[in-house]
């Protein structure tokens, strides 16, 4: 494995009952950098995720954080590797029984046995990174879509973790929120050289901050480079995603009959 | 035909894996606790579980004590035994009353609970950010609950007991003037502690294991989807039910045995 990479994916394989999710994909995830994965919905973007964390586990293939591969560890292997991921889920998912200074003091209160004061001063560090430490009080139901997910992002970053994974972190956020996560993900890369993976496909932002850039479709890596390179890529996959063209190589329409013979039907019946 | 054939076939396959999952699962997360520093979680959950089901047993287990004991009275009566009253009441209670109604509702009022708490976990994610922090859902979610419910049931079942008793002397001896001697002497003559007291206890411990078994169970493995919840919430219940029914069967058989 390099040493430039955090995560390298080889040949990966994975279908989810007759459906082919992923055809033999590779990719190279670079140490300190913000990687953006794009694709269409439904390309398996989040799937990904789930098996760099080793939530799921693949058909075929090799997956290499920080060198071991996560495919062949076992349970307890596993679960010391998680401590070095932080991962920002799509939903947020808070634990809803717990206040937002406790949700971002969980990860620590579990893993460490620091002291009550010092945990205190890292939770309320972590928040004022997020700009929340005044809603420390505030229950998971008392926040916005947007706060929950800065929380989360918070609690993701409680221990520091070499790796973080957003998934579709800007995804039904207003323009301010929106703007808000591209700036903290940028600056949490920036201050703590972590490695970043973001799953998403708003391009605009995701081009903004993202060093590299990977697009998926079919199974199957379609482009990749920094996201000037991609904007210059002939492919016209790329281009079609690149430019959010309604038609292309990927379909407006899910495969269907025919709509005239669909409408009118056999000699209009 | 050979459709029909197929589609048993994966049924059982499907059942027989649900089955492997649950065992897997319950051996895992019961081979995590009690530690120490997980107090904490085990004694959240035994407040969740055990004190709060403590009202729905203590007003059932009155007015089944009750009901009874007047039962029994105007049967016993015409034949001038209502000191039998008592042990009659003793041993329906002890031997199958107290475990199996306990039971019952600790199903429909904690286990349908747990299902819906973890099955809504499950749905918004919660399980899955604790797999990617490091914590397994395992013995952080799953363990309390299941030691909780081992716990709490058969001190459910003894409060139960107790205080049916209670319902049943206050009708036949305060309301009806039974003899209070004959009521509770016959009651210390007759019952055994190993015999009725404590196989009482044996079948309360097996359908604490499994009620909780299956509200963990239902939980961890629903449809992260809102009906996929209700599904599972029923299923807990009505498996729970019928589970807890065919077993008592099964173990009276087996402990009161010879009955030829």
């Amino acid at each position: 494995m390099s040493e430039d990479n955090y995560i390298e994916i080889r040949d990966l394989h994975f279908s989810r009952g007759q459906r082919k999710i992923f055809d033999g994909l590779s990719m190279d995830i670079p140490r300190g950098r913000i990687t953006g994965i794009m694709g269409p919905s439904g390309t398996g973007k989040t799937t990904l995720l789930r098996i760099i964390g080793g939530q799921v586990r693949p058909d075929a293939g090799q997956v290499l954080v920080a060198g071991h591969d996560v495919c062949r560890l076992s349970r307890d292997e596993l679960f010391e590797l998680r401590k070095n991921m932080g991962m920002l889920f799509q939903s947020s998912a808070l634990f809803t029984d717990l206040s937002v200074y406790e949700n971002v003091a969980f990860p620590l209160r579990v893993h460490t046995h620091l002291p009550e004061d010092t945990i205190r001063d890292l939770v309320l560090l972590k928040l004022n990174a997020v700009g929340l430490r005044g809603a420390r009080d505030l229950f998971p139901a008392e926040l916005s879509g947007g706060m929950a997910r800065r929380v989360a992002l918070a609690r993701a970053i409680a221990l520091d973790p070499a790796l973080l994974m957003y998934d579709e972190p800007f995804t039904g956020q207003d323009p301010i929120s929106m703007g808000v996560l591209v700036t903290l993900i940028k600056n949490l890369n920036l201050s703590l050289r972590t490695t970043n993976l973001v799953v998403s496909h708003d391009i605009h932002e995701t081009s903004s901050i993202a060093d590299k850039l990977y697009i998926i479709s079919d199974g199957k890596v379609i482009g990749e480079g920094a996201p000037a390179e991609l904007r210059r890529n002939s492919s016209a996959w790329v281009q079609q995603f690149m430019h959010g063209s309604p038609d292309g190589p990927v379909p407006f329409h899910y495969p269907a009959d025919d709509l005239v013979y669909d409408v009118i039907g056999d000699g209009g019946r | 035909m050979i459709g029909l054939v197929r589609a048993l076939g994966i049924l059982t396959l499907d059942r027989l894996r649900s089955l492997g999952n649950a065992t897997i699962m319950w051996v895992t997360a019961l081979a995590g606790l009690p530690r120490r520093g997980d107090m904490a979680l085990l004694a959240r959950q035994i407040y969740n579980i055990g004190v709060l089901s403590l009202v729905i047993i203590v007003l059932s287990a009155f007015s089944i004590g009750a009901v009874i004991a007047l039962q029994f009275y105007t049967q016993l009566a015409r034949f001038g035994a209502e000191d039998a009253v008592g042990l009659g009441l003793a041993l329906v209670l002890l031997r199958e009353l107290g475990p199996v109604v306990t039971a019952l509702l600790f199903a429909g009022r904690a286990g349908s609970a747990i299902t819906a708490e973890i099955g809504l976990m499950k749905s918004t994610e919660q399980l899955s950010s604790m797999e990617m922090m490091g914590v397994d859902p395992l013995h952080r979610i799953v363990a309390p609950r299941l030691w909780a419910g081992f716990l709490c049931m058969p001190l459910l079942t003894a409060i139960f007991n107790v205080v049916a008793i209670y319902g049943g002397s206050v009708v036949a001896v305060q309301w009806l003037g039974s003899d209070p001697g004959g009521f509770w002497s016959g009651m210390q003559d007759t019952v055994e502690l190993w015999d009725d007291v404590g196989k009482g206890m044996i079948k309360t411990l097996v359908f604490a294991m499994v009620v909780t078994w299956i509200a963990v169970f239902q939980g961890y493995d629903t449809e992260p989807t809102a009906e996929g919840i209700g599904l599972a919430t029923t299923r807990t219940v009505v498996t729970s039910s019928v589970a807890v029914l065919a077993i008592d069967f099964i173990l009276t058989l087996g402990m009161y045995g010879d009955f030829k």
